[in-house]
C-alpha cells in the first residue's frame, strides 16, 4: 500500500526524546528511518517496547563509533544515501563530527538537513544547554502553570520535547514537499525554545499591547471566557472531572443533567458575566456535587446532556479504559521479531488512504547494522566483519555472541 | 523567498479548536482563507482585546490563530461548495460527517477534520473545550502538585497538538496524491492528539503497569525540579555535568553530603532526587535568578530562569534571531507577532495581518475563480 513518504531515507541521530517523536512520525508515514546510535546508547528499559519502543518504533538501529573516523566515514557515506539527516545535539556537535549541512550537501546536493537544538544555530544563547523541562521553564509554562497566587508548577513532563518533536516532522514534511516541486534540499534550524514560544498563544500579545504581568489562572478557561470552567474532584482517591460551561445554553444543560438543585437558581449565576464574576463559588458548588459522583458515571451524564466534560484520564484510563482511543487503534499490538507482541503508541491521527501506522517495534541496538551496511554501501560481510572486531561498528549479531 | 508550500490553496472552516493548523500552514507559505460567516467569527468575539474594549477587529486571541490567513465571507452552501472546490486542502471543525459532502467535490481534494473525538468511534458525539481534551488525552493529570488539583497548561495545547498534527496529516496527503491523484481525509481527534504528545504515561504504563501521578515540579525522570532564588525560581538540573556542578556548590560551602561519590553515579540521584534537591534549593537561596542562570550555563550545566512567558518579549536571544515579527495594524500601531517555530534555508516563514473580515472576499474569488 502505497505511504506518504515511500522511498523517503532519513538518516538519524537522535537521541532521548525530541528527536525520536519527529522520526517515529516519519517512520509512520512510511519512511525507511536509520537510527545511528552510540554502543552505550540511553534507554528506557526494553528497547522493543514500553517509553523506548513507543519512541523507536519503526525505525532500523546501526551502531556506529563516531569517535573513530571510519565511523564517521561511514556516516557521511550513509548520508549521502538519504534524503534527510536529522540530529538534536547541542548546536556545536554535528560541525565538530564534519557531518555539518555545507559537507553534507557537498555529498548530496538535495539533502534535507534538519538540526533541532534547544536555542537554534544563531544568537547569543546558541550554545547554551537545555532540555524539555529548562525550555518549559523559560518560555513561562512552568511559572503559568499554577493555582492562582501560587508557586510555579508547571508541566510533569517534558511538553517541549513532544511539541518541539511533532514540529519537527511538520519541518520535515514541508521541506520534502518543497525539494519535490523545486528538487532543492536546504537546512532547517530549529529550536526548541522558538516551538514551545510559537505555542504560548494569545497571552504574548496581550502583553506586548497592553504590558502588565501574567498571572496563574489555574484551571480557569483560556478560550472563551465561562464559569464553571475547571478541574473537579469525584468520589474515590484521585479522580477528577473536567467541567467546561461557555454560555447560557451550555449552563441549562449542566443544570438539568444534575437535577436542577436548588444552589443552580440563585439569581447570582443568571448570566454568563455573573457567573464569571461568581466562579470562586460556583467552583465550589460544582466541587460538591462532583464529590458525590463517580468521574466515569459523571462524564456519561454530562455528555448525554450535551455538556463538555471528562475524566481527568491516568494512565489505567487511557490506555486499558477508554473505548474511544481503542476504537481508533491508539494503542497497537505490534508483533516482534521474537515472537512477542508489544503495545505501544500509534500515529497521532488517521489517514483515509494512505494510512499512518506502525510500521514494527523499537529496534534492538545494532539490529540492522550489517544489513544496513550492506545494502546501502554494498559492503561485503568480511569488511562488516573487520569493522566490528576494531569497534567501529556494532552490529546485535555480533553483541550475542 | 517563497516559503515550502507556496501556490497551495486552503480553506480554513475551523474554529479555535483547529486554528492552528491553518496559521502553520499559511507560515509556510499556503494561501489560507479563512471562511467567515456574515457577521465575522466567532474567535472574533474572544478576549482579550486591544485596549480591552470589545470589537471585532481587535480580539488579540483571533489576532494570534488569523495571521497570516485571509479572510472571506461565505453566505451560502452553494460559495462555500464553490471556494471548496476551487481549494487542496480544506480544513474544518464541524461535528463528524456534517461536511462530509466536502469530500464529493473533487478527488483530489484533502480534507483535515479535527474534533473532539474523532469521525469514529463511540465518543465521537460528545462535546470537549480544550481543558476537557487535556483531561481526557492525558495531559492534566500528571501536572500539579500531589495534595493539590491537576493543572491545564499554559496554552491552548490539546488545541495546539491537534493543529500540528494536523498540518502534518495534511503535507503527508499531499505526498501521497503526487503518487496517487487522489486526496483523502486526515481524522484528527483533539483527545488522540494529547495522548500522543505525552512523554512517559502511556510508555510506563504498558511496559510496568505503573499509573505516573503528580509530583509538584519534580520531573517523572527526578532530574529536574523547581528551586526558589533570591529574586524568583529556577529550573534546577542534575543531568549534563555533575561534576562542575558539585564543584561549585562545594566552593560557597553548600554542598552538605554532596561531595560524597556516590552523587556521581546518574542512579543515584534519582533515587535520592528530594534530598539532592533540598540541598540545591538552601544553596540556590543565596542568589539571584540571573546569577544562577547565566552561572550555570558558563559552567554548561542546563539550569534555566522559571520567567513569565512575557520575558520572551525581551529576550535577546530571541531578538537576535527575529523570533519576533512586527505586524502593522494601521490606526492601532505596530504589535510583535510570535514567528517561525522553525527556520529554513531555502523558504521564508510567513506572518502577515489578520485579516479583516471578508477583506480578500473578492482577490480570493478572482483568484481562485471561485
Amino acid at each position: 500500500m502505497t505511504a506518504p513518504l515511500d522511498g523517503v531515507r532519513v538518516l538519524d541521530f537522535t537521541w532521548v526524546v525530541a528527536g525520536p517523536v519527529t522520526t517515529r512520525l516519519l517512520a509512520d508515514l512510511g519512511a525507511d528511518v536509520i537510527k545511528v546510535e552510540k554502543r552505550n546508547a540511553l534507554d528506557f528499559g526494553d528497547r522493543r517496547a514500553g517509553l523506548s519502543g513507543t519512541l523507536m518504533r519503526g525505525k532500523r538501529s546501526v551502531v556506529l563509533n563516531l569517535g573513530d573516523p571510519r565511523g564517521v566515514d561511514l556516516a557521511r557515506r550513509l548520508a549521502a544515501r538519504c534524503d534527510v539527516v536529522i540530529d538534536n545535539f547541542s548546536a556545536r556537535v554535528m560541525t565538530n563530527l564534519g557531518l555539518d549541512y555545507d559537507t553534507l550537501r557537498a555529498l548530496r546536493d538535495d539533502i534535507v538537513c534538519v538540526r533541532m537544538t534547544g536555542f537554534g544555530l544563531t544568537g547569543p544563547d546558541r550554545d547554551h544547554v537545555s532540555y524539555g523541562p529548562t525550555l518549559q521553564a523559560l518560555a513561562g509554562y512552568t511559572r503559568l502553570m499554577a493555582e492562582p497566587g501560587g508557586s510555579p508548577s508547571g508541566f510533569g513532563y517534558s511538553y517541549s520535547d513532544l511539541a518541539a518533536g511533532s514540529v519537527g516532522a511538520l519541518a520535515v514534511l514541508a521541506a520534502l514537499w518543497h525539494r519535490r516541486r523545486t528538487g532543492r534540499g536546504q537546512l532547517v534550524d530549529l529550536a526548541q525554545l522558538e516551538v514551545v514560544a510559537s505555542l504560548v498563544g494569545p497571552v504574548l500579545l496581550e502583553r506586548a499591547v497592553a504590558g502588565g504581568t501574567s498571572e496563574p489562572t489555574g484551571n480557569a478557561s483560556q478560550e472563551a471566557p465561562g464559569a464553571p470552567h475547571g478541574v473537579y474532584r469525584c468520589a474515590g482517591a484521585e479522580r477528577w472531572l473536567a467541567i467546561t460551561v461557555f454560555g447560557d445554553e451550555d449552563w441549562r444543560r449542566l443544570v438539568a443533567a444534575i437535577g436542577a438543585p436548588a444552589w443552580t437558581r440563585d439569581a447570582r449565576f443568571g448570566t454568563r458575566e455573573q457567573r464569571l464574576a461568581q466562579a470562586t463559588v460556583l467552583d465550589r458548588l460544582v466541587g460538591e456535587w462532583t464529590s458525590t459522583q463517580d468521574a466515569d458515571a459523571a462524564m456519561a451524564l454530562l455528555q448525554a446532556a450535551g455538556v463538555a466534560a471528562g475524566r481527568v484520564a491516568n494512565a489505567a484510563d487511557l490506555c486499558v479504559h477508554d473505548p474511544q482511543l481503542a476504537a481508533r487503534g491508539h494503542f497497537p499490538d505490534v508483533p516482534t521479531p521474537e515472537g512477542r507482541t508489544v503495545r505501544i503508541d500509534g500515529p497521532p491521527f488517521l489517514l483515509s488512504e494512505t494510512p499512518a501506522r506502525v510500521r514494527g517495534p523499537g529496534p534492538l541496538l545494532g539490529e540492522h547494522t550489517r544489513a544496513v551496511l550492506h545494502d546501502l554501501l554494498g559492503l561485503p560481510d568480511g569488511e562488516v566483519a573487520a569493522l566490528e572486531r576494531d569497534g567501529v561498528v556494532v552490529s546485535a549479531a555480533s553483541r550475542a555472541t | 523567498m517563497p516559503g515550502m508550500l507556496s501556490g497551495l490553496r486552503v480553506l480554513d472552516l475551523a474554529d479555535q479548536s483547529g486554528a492552528l493548523a491553518g496559521k502553520l500552514l499559511a507560515g509556510l507559505g499556503a494561501d489560507v482563507v479563512l471562511v467567515e460567516p456574515p457577521g465575522g467569527s466567532l474567535m472574533r468575539a474572544i478576549p482579550p482585546f486591544w485596549r480591552g474594549a470589545p470589537h471585532p477587529e481587535r480580539s488579540l486571541f483571533f489576532w494570534f490563530y488569523a495571521a497570516g490567513k485571509r479572510s472571506v465571507t461565505a453566505a451560502s452552501d452553494a460559495d462555500l461548495r464553490r471556494l471548496a472546490a476551487a481549494a487542496d486542502v480544506v480544513i474544518e471543525t464541524a461535528p463528524p460527517g456534517r461536511l462530509a459532502w466536502l469530500r464529493d467535490l473533487s478527488p483530489r481534494l484533502i480534507v483535515a477534520s479535527i474534533t473532539p473525538f474523532g469521525q469514529q468511534g463511540p465518543y465521537r458525539d460528545w462535546r470537549a473545550s480544550d481543558t476537557v481534551a487535556q483531561a481526557m488525552g492525558g495531559m492534566l493529570f500528571v501536572n500539579g502538585s500531589a495534595d493539590g488539583p491537576p493543572l491545564r497548561s499554559l496554552g491552548l495545547q490539546a488545541y495546539h497538538q491537534a493543529g500540528v498534527f494536523a498540518a502534518i496529516g495534511v503535507v503527508g496527503a499531499l505526498l501521497a496524491r503526487e503518487t496517487t491523484g487522489r486526496g483523502q481525509h486526515v481524522d484528527v481527534s483533539l483527545q488522540a492528539a494529547v495522548a500522543a504528545s505525552l512523554e512517559h504515561v502511556p510508555g510506563l504504563f504498558h511496559q510496568t503497569g505503573e499509573i505516573p501521578s503528580r509530583h509538584g515540579t519534580l520531573h517523572w525522570t527526578r532530574y529536574f525540579r523547581v528551586g526558589r532564588c533570591r529574586d524568583g525560581w529556577v529550573m534546577h538540573c542534575t543531568l549534563g555535568d555533575w561534576t562542575s556542578l558539585v564543584e561549585w556548590v562545594k566552593v560557597d560551602r553548600a554542598a552538605g553530603d554532596l561531595g560524597d561519590p556516590a552523587w556521581e553515579d546518574i542512579n543515584y540521584r534519582k533515587v535520592h532526587a528530594e534530598h539532592l534537591f533540598d540541598v540545591l534549593d538552601a544553596w540556590a537561596a543565596r542568589y539571584t535568578v540571573a546569577e544562577l542562570h547565566e552561572g550555570a550555563q558558563l559552567r554548561r550545566i542546563p539550569y534555566a530562569a522559571v520567567r513569565a512567558p512575557e520575558a520572551l518579549l525581551a529576550d535577546p536571544h530571541l531578538a537576535e534571531r527575529g523570533f519576533f515579527v512586527p505586524i502593522e495594524h494601521p490606526g492601532l500601531g505596530t504589535v510583535p507577532y510570535p514567528g517561525a517555530p522553525f527556520r529554513a534555508g531555502d523558504a521564508a516563514w510567513t506572518v502577515t495581518r489578520p485579516p479583516r473580515a471578508g477583506e480578500h472576499d473578492a482577490a480570493v474569488r478572482a483568484e481562485w475563480r471561485a
